[in-house]
């Protein structure tokens, strides 16, 4: 068993992993503090007052949360960007190219971009931000070990070349925390000289960032004059806030919440899938889950859509027991045929596999957020096909900090959402993953991810997408019964919004007010 | 009885005279006699909960989702779910009669080990006094000095986190962790009571007219001390019922006590406050009225236990 949790793709730990991309998922509740409320303005025109969660960090090396990411990403500009339906859109990078052979990514930076002081971006800007990231270790450096060099390719273009071919390099390069700096920028993390459309008037920690229009903004000036976002230590309080009015909008809540908010009509809501998943896995090295049957029968004593609906009341999407969802657009098996629940025949499947009783396991989940949910909603499902399971809740500080998640037998565990599938199958369905959990091992699951990790065909890496979805569905060690979405709440007279499945990366530019 | 003798006729008269003077005053007391009802009702709902909840399984979501209660009181109506369903489609009203149960066995037994073994803890060192008194009661001092909450939630920490072999008698002790925090909370309180009425009686002439005899200490402890300490012990007894029950509550809100898809109402209302509060507040206001009223009901009856006591000594 492995130890190593972190992989040559990016050092998150597991639990940063579930914790930061997790959207929609939380529901950290408390008492309702409204100490983040005192001294707000009353609205004023043409600003756009938004709640997060408190951030502890800005230094881009570190900053993960999405209140963390949102503040970088009013000051700064990415590279490229995702949108809603994990296609590539321009920021700073105007356009790009790949040489045939997919080993030279050569991008042409936009020529009319300023940092706030009015310096113009330039290519030296972007080659000093990538090299102080691998100089200080961080995970975008992670994400560059591909990258065998980077240089300058003329005046406003940049190229790198890479040692192995990488269809998903340019998703690398959206990375959350990969904002450009000024060359040669200080106090990085306390003073923000970035070319992003706000520019910081005033940080208060613990209680707001208040941010101004840049008007100078390659893009165009926002259309709102100030953007403030206010810090709450928990998100019933935001909630609560955005319910009473002190603020226009918030962009994390968990279902319940949401779905309060979606019968109002002096709220505008928004929720979009995304690739974020709950799941429960097998491990599938030893026994019961070593037998197949064993594996089919957890399957078939599944309701998916009654879980959904239950767990999830009906956001997001239904899972087809594989990380790859409806988020992925043209890579999901959308037709894939999942067999309906079917207890008896389950039961029947165990006691060929030499279990005429059933089963009796423990069901290891977190403590946090809708786990425990679907722990109880699926144990239900399961008793009737003789699936006995005792639900154990464990608290996230011990559970990841331990190798107890990877050892279990039976577990709940959950994804965040990212915009490529193949870091999902590279962490914990490939045989040597090092996150492989269920301890599944399928020679063609293998050479099928190996096949997407490589490939420049995108017909090719599609078709292998595929399969390897109907291999788990078929056999795998996971159900997935649910894809998460992520929720915005704005009042009734915000507009303009476009909500990203990573909360933080939504864009204010074009909000209107009032 | 502790030496073996029979029970005497004067022993049952004398138990019967408490137990008429009790109910006596129980209904003297309207408030008390509420009080004795209502935990009688609730007492029964812990013992034949499973005959009485239309669902027996507390797991049972073969209903729709969200369902607002049916139970309607002017018509003396219950309806197909007189408490609502939860979110995950369970009947509330079934949820609620099975959680009297595990409360009832946790805080009742808690309880009882307390005042058994803090009786006897208290009596042994009234009666013995000297440096074992000292030594004892300052351990006791220390114990009751942390606030019992931190306490219970630390010692929960410290055992749940232990590993214990499958089987083992230190993995029973884990899973009954509640048990054995509900003990160590309330062994000291029932202790300190046990000792300080164990220092008054042990003055008295027919203790020292047994000392004189020569019996044996755990004579005297059990068959000459004991019987004039229990009215101050069944008070303390109801007391810390009441407390207990509160405990486990709070343990269960607090999503240390019993595990779901338990039906206990701590974690019911745990479960269902923050978001689904709005969507589906029957799932968290019945459990919480079942709390308030036993603990409430509990307390009434002490008092009126208490009243009888005070009045029989």
């Amino acid at each position: 068993m492995s130890k190593n949790r972190s992989t040559s793709a990016n050092e998150l730990s597991r639990r940063e992993f579930l914790n930061v991309f997790a959207a929609g998922a939380a529901a950290a509740v408390g008492t309702v503090s409204l100490s983040g409320l005192s001294g707000i303005a009353s609205a004023q025109d043409g600003a756009l007052r938004i709640a997060w969660l408190t951030p502890a960090t800005l230094d881009p090396r570190s900053a993960s949360g999405e209140s963390e990411i949102a503040i970088l990403n009013a000051l700064y500009d990415y590279l490229i960007e995702t949108d809603a339906a994990a296609n590539l859109v321009p920021r700073l990078a105007s356009s790009w190219e790949v040489s045939d052979d997919g080993l030279v990514y050569t991008l042409q930076i936009r020529d009319d971009a300023s940092f706030h002081d009015g310096s113009p971006v330039t290519v030296d800007d972007v080659l000093w931000t990538i090299n102080w990231h691998i100089e200080s270790e961080s995970t975008v450096a992670s994400l560059l070990t591909s990258v065998e060099s980077v240089a300058a390719a003329g005046a406003n273009a940049i190229a790198f070349t890479l040692s192995e071919s990488n269809p998903d390099f340019l998703y690398n390069l959206t990375d959350n925390k990969f904002v450009i700096l000024q060359a040669g920028a200080e106090d990085i993390g306390t003073a923000f000289n970035g070319s992003g459309p706000f520019l910081l008037e005033e940080m208060l920690p613990g209680d707001r960032a208040i941010m101004r229009a840049n008007a100078d903004y390659w893009g165009g000036a926002p259309s709102i004059n100030q953007l403030e976002f206010i810090f709450f230590d928990d998100q019933q309080a935001g909630i609560a806030a955005v319910q009473g009015g002190s603020v226009d909008g918030i962009l994390r809540l968990d279902n319940s919440s949401f779905l309060g908010f979606a019968g109002d009509m002096s709220f505008n809501t928004s929720d979009i899938p995304t690739s974020g998943h709950h799941l429960t896995r097998l491990r599938s090295d030893r026994a019961p889950g070593n037998d197949v049957r064993v594996r089919q029968a957890f399957k078939l004593a599944t309701d998916r859509d009654a879980i959904w609906e239950r767990v999830q009341l009906g956001f997001g999407a239904v899972g087809k027991d594989s990380p790859i969802g409806p988020a992925f657009g043209q890579f999901f098996l959308a037709d894939a045929e999942v067999p309906a629940r079917d207890p008896e025949a389950a039961a029947a499947l165990l006691a060929e596999a030499g279990y005429p009783d059933g089963l009796d396991m423990t069901l290891h989940t977190l403590r946090s957020g809708s786990f425990p949910d679907l722990a109880q909603a699926i144990a239900a499902q399961w008793e009737e096909a003789g699936i006995r399971v005792e639900v154990q809740l464990e608290d996230e500080n011990t559970w990841w900090s331990t190798d107890d998640w990877l050892e279990v037998d039976l577990a709940v565990a959950g994804w965040g959402a990212r915009p490529v599938p193949q870091l999902f199958l590279d962490l914990a369905y490939h045989s040597e993953a090092p996150w492989n959990e269920s301890q599944y091992s399928n020679a063609r699951v293998d050479e099928l991810i190996e096949i997407a990790r490589a490939s420049l065909d995108q017909d090719e890496r599609t078709a292998a997408y595929k399969e390897i979805q109907q291999i788990l569905l078929d056999e795998g060690p996971v159900v997935v019964p649910y894809f998460f979405a992520q929720f915005m709440v704005l009042s009734g007279s915000v507009s303009g919004v476009e909500l990203q499945p990573f909360a933080g990366r939504t864009n204010f530019n074009n909000a209107v007010v009032g | 009885m502790a030496d073996g003798r029979p029970l005497s006729a004067g022993d049952v008269h004398r138990a019967y005279a408490a137990f008429r003077r009790t109910a006596a005053a129980q209904l003297r007391h309207p408030q008390s006699a509420l009080g004795t009802l209502l935990v009688a009702f609730f007492l029964i709902l812990a013992l034949f909960g499973r005959q009485l909840a239309p669902y027996p399984n507390p797991n049972d979501q073969s209903h729709d989702v969200r369902v607002a209660p049916t139970l309607d009181l002017g018509a003396l109506h219950l309806g197909e779910h007189p408490f609502g369903t939860d979110r995950l489609g369970r009947d509330v009203y079934s949820r609620v009669i099975l959680g009297a149960g595990s409360i009832f066995r946790i805080a009742g037994l808690g309880t009882l080990i307390s005042v058994i073994l803090g009786s006897a803890l208290g009596l042994f060192m009234g009666y013995q006094g000297g440096w074992v008194d000292e030594v004892i009661g300052r351990v006791i001092d220390a114990l009751l000095a942390i606030p019992a909450l931190l306490l219970a939630l630390v010692l929960i920490g410290i055992i749940r986190n232990l590993d214990f072999a499958a089987g083992s008698w230190q993995a029973a002790l884990a899973d009954n962790v509640i048990l054995l925090v509900i003990s160590v909370l309330y062994i000291p309180v029932v202790a300190r009571v046990a000792r300080s009425t164990t220092l008054d009686i042990k003055t008295r002439e027919f203790v020292e007219a047994a000392e004189i005899r020569g019996e044996s200490q755990f004579y005297i402890i059990f068959r000459e001390i004991l019987p004039s300490v229990i009215p101050s012990l069944v008070v303390e007894a109801s007391l810390r019922f009441s407390y207990a029950i509160f405990l486990v509550a709070s343990l269960g809100f607090l999503g240390f006590g019993a595990r779901p898809p338990s039906p206990d109402w701590g974690l019911m209302v745990n479960e269902n406050r923050g978001g689904f509060y709005q969507l589906t507040p029957w799932a968290l206001e019945f459990p919480a009225l079942a709390i308030a009223v036993l603990v409430i009901a509990v307390n009434l009856m002490s008092d009126g236990i208490r009243r009888a006591v005070q009045k029989g000594a």
